[in-house]
């Protein structure tokens, strides 16, 4: 059985079209990422796979439950971590998983032996009688996952789950999603950050305001537009006649600078590595360092939803 | 939803209203808005016009009673939906595998254990220092039963207008029961209303929760204990259906 199955999913406020006729389906065990910039409708998306809102057409069944026909069937199966952490600031750890776990009605015993490893899964079992009021941000992002968990729900949604987390945090939740996975619960993750989709998906949606540009492995997204390679060199005094000299090698389509790094994009790395080696040596510039690299999923990404870079564009335009 | 609903989803339901309701006496209990508008303001209410009427403060503790089952009870929603609103916890609420009416239901519990609790301390407060006795217990516990659940369940109608803003929820609610202390006969004894007074007073509920604590305090009653008990069944009815509705039509 599917997890989940969309189809021509559509939800308008008023003239404004959030999500446009999205379909897909998630087969049960995968990590699903739903990747899109900020308004592009994942929120949205989630919020009606998890049947707050309603939707202005289509269907989505999760696990084989229709979301608007058999809403509370289909929720007591999963476990939803919200874009913002809601929990009850007045409340203790322990008292905001015990509520949670009434609310889906996992018995006494059950709901205080998953707190307690939940708890110490994601490390607050030092926390669990303080009122979460003086939580940060982090731990209250790991108490809302803690809570999502506590149903030992098949299907967890996460709406951005490491946004905006340090790297403990993150780890310990990233770690907590390949654990769940590997037990077999399937997962929807938004995120706009991309590398966390590449690092942790089996698959990918780019949607982009409202529509779904590309599903596929992170894989085969990159392979699906191989003319963007890029080769990448690391040099002191990357001056502007420097850079302006790069955009004139043949088959270089944008030079961009990253940090101490400057990438040239083409469908030709070998013969523009030539060049610019070439051009760099008649400048009396010595590479720090050189690599030729496939396309980033952040490269399909800009290429699909048609983001502008927005930075050392190309002058000649493509 | 339509088609799905059981007998089992009904005990989730149950169980779920449970839940909500015991968390929000939890957080709740301590918010110092809930005791400014559900006690102190009855309580000014009833002195001033004691002092205007220079009555003896004991026969004032029935009045008491009524007014702060109607101020306590109906305020706890309205006070915790909004923030609830802000926080997003509403959405856990929203999102869990209860229906909208386990919600409203938890929160009417809520409000009628928290008023209820406020409304027996009133009691016993008055037995110990002004010597009020109840001429029937059980029907003064019944009266206020049944006045903090119409209540609370009536908060639950205001609690369902989309705001993350109290001062919003409690404006709007105090246009309904500022007007209600004067047409339900706790100032004024109904016996001594116009028709045209008696006629606004039967569609207040309030005329009928001061009317049963008043038989539970003097043995007295207007309409007497059945009709009382009846109308404030209606009303609850009333209010936990239309808290039902809006909270659906506001969700989509
Ligand atoms: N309740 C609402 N009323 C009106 N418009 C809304 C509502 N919720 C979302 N929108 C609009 O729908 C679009 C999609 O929003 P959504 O929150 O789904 O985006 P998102 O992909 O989650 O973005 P982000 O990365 O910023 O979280 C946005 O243009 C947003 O303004
Ligand atoms: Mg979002």
């Amino acid at each position: 059985m599917s997890a989940i199955v969309v189809t021509g999913l559509t939800k308008k406020f008023g003239t404004l079209t959030a999500v446009n006729n999205v379909s897909f389906t998630v087969p049960e065990g995968e990590i699903f990422g739903y990747l899109g910039p900020n308004g592009a409708g994942k929120t949205t998306t989630i919020r009606i796979l998890t049947g707050i809102t309603a939707p202005t057409a289509g269907t989505a069944a999760i696990l084989g439950h229709d979301i608007v026909e058999e809403t509370l069937t289909a929720r007591s199966h999963m476990g939803i971590v919200p874009e913002t952490s809601n929990i009850y600031d007045d409340l203790t750890a322990w008292q905001n998983l015990m509520f949670t776990a009434e609310l889906y009605r996992v018995g006494k015993a059950e709901r205080e032996k998953r707190a307690q490893e939940l708890l110490e899964t994601f490390q607050l079992l030092d926390r669990k009688d303080d009122k979460v009021h003086g939580f940060s941000k982090g731990m209250k992002r790991r108490l809302t996952l803690a809570m999502g968990l506590v149903n030992d729900p098949r299907l967890l949604f996460l709406d951005e789950p490491t946004s905006g987390l340090d790297v403990q945090s993150n780890l310990i939740i990233k770690d907590v999603i390949r654990d769940l996975n590997d037990r077999g619960v399937t997962v929807f993750l938004t995120t706009h950050n991309i590398e966390e989709a590449n690092t942790l998906c089996h698959r990918v949606a780019i949607i982009n305001r409202g529509t779904i540009a590309a599903i596929d492995a992170p894989e085969r997204l990159k392979q699906a537009i191989q003319s963007v390679q890029s080769v990448e060199l690391a040099f002191d005094h990357m001056g502007t006649e420097v850079l302006e000299m790069l955009h004139r090698i043949p088959n270089v389509n944008e030079v961009r600078k990253e940090g101490d790094r400057v990438r040239l994009y083409t469908p030709d790395p070998g013969s523009v590595l030539e060049a610019a080696m070439a051009s760099l040596k008649v400048q009396g510039i010595r590479p720090l360092s050189v690599n030729t690299l496939g396309p980033s999923l952040e490269d399909v990404f800009v290429k699909l939803t048609g983001l502008d870079r927005g930075h050392n564009r190309d002058p000649k335009g493509k | 939803m339509t088609m799905e609903y059981s007998l089992y989803h009904f005990r989730n339901d149950l169980h779920g209203a449970w839940a909500i309701a015991k968390k929000d006496l939890v957080i709740y209990y301590l918010k110092p808005a809930i005791y400014m508008s559900g006690l102190l303001f009855p309580l000014f209410m009833l002195l001033a016009f004691a002092v205007g009427k220079s009555a003896p403060i004991a026969t004032l503790i029935p009045g008491l009673i009524a007014i702060t089952s109607l101020f306590s009870a109906s305020s706890i929603e309205p006070v915790a939906i909004p923030i609830e609103r802000r926080t997003k916890t509403f959405d856990r609420l929203l999102s869990a595998p209860i229906s909208l009416f386990a919600l409203v239901l938890g929160e009417s519990v809520s409000g009628l254990l928290f008023s209820g609790s406020i409304c027996l301390a009133l009691f016993i407060g008055g037995a110990v220092l002004l010597r009020t006795a109840a001429f029937s217990l059980p029907v003064l516990l019944l009266a206020i039963a049944l006045s903090c659940f119409t209540f609370a369940a009536m908060g639950a109608v205001f609690s369902a207008y989309p705001t993350e803003n109290v001062g919003e929820v409690m404006s709007l609610l105090n246009l309904v029961r500022l007007p209600l202390i004067f047409i339900s006969g706790v100032f004024v004894p109904l016996e001594t209303m116009p028709p045209w007074g008696m006629a606004v007073a039967r569609i207040s509920p309030l005329t009928y929760g001061n009317d049963l604590v008043r038989y539970g305090f003097e043995g007295t009653t207007h309409f007497g204990i059945a009709v009382d008990v009846v109308l404030l069944l209606v009303f609850t009815a009333i209010f936990l259906a239309l808290g039902n509705f809006l909270y659906r039509k506001f969700n989509e």
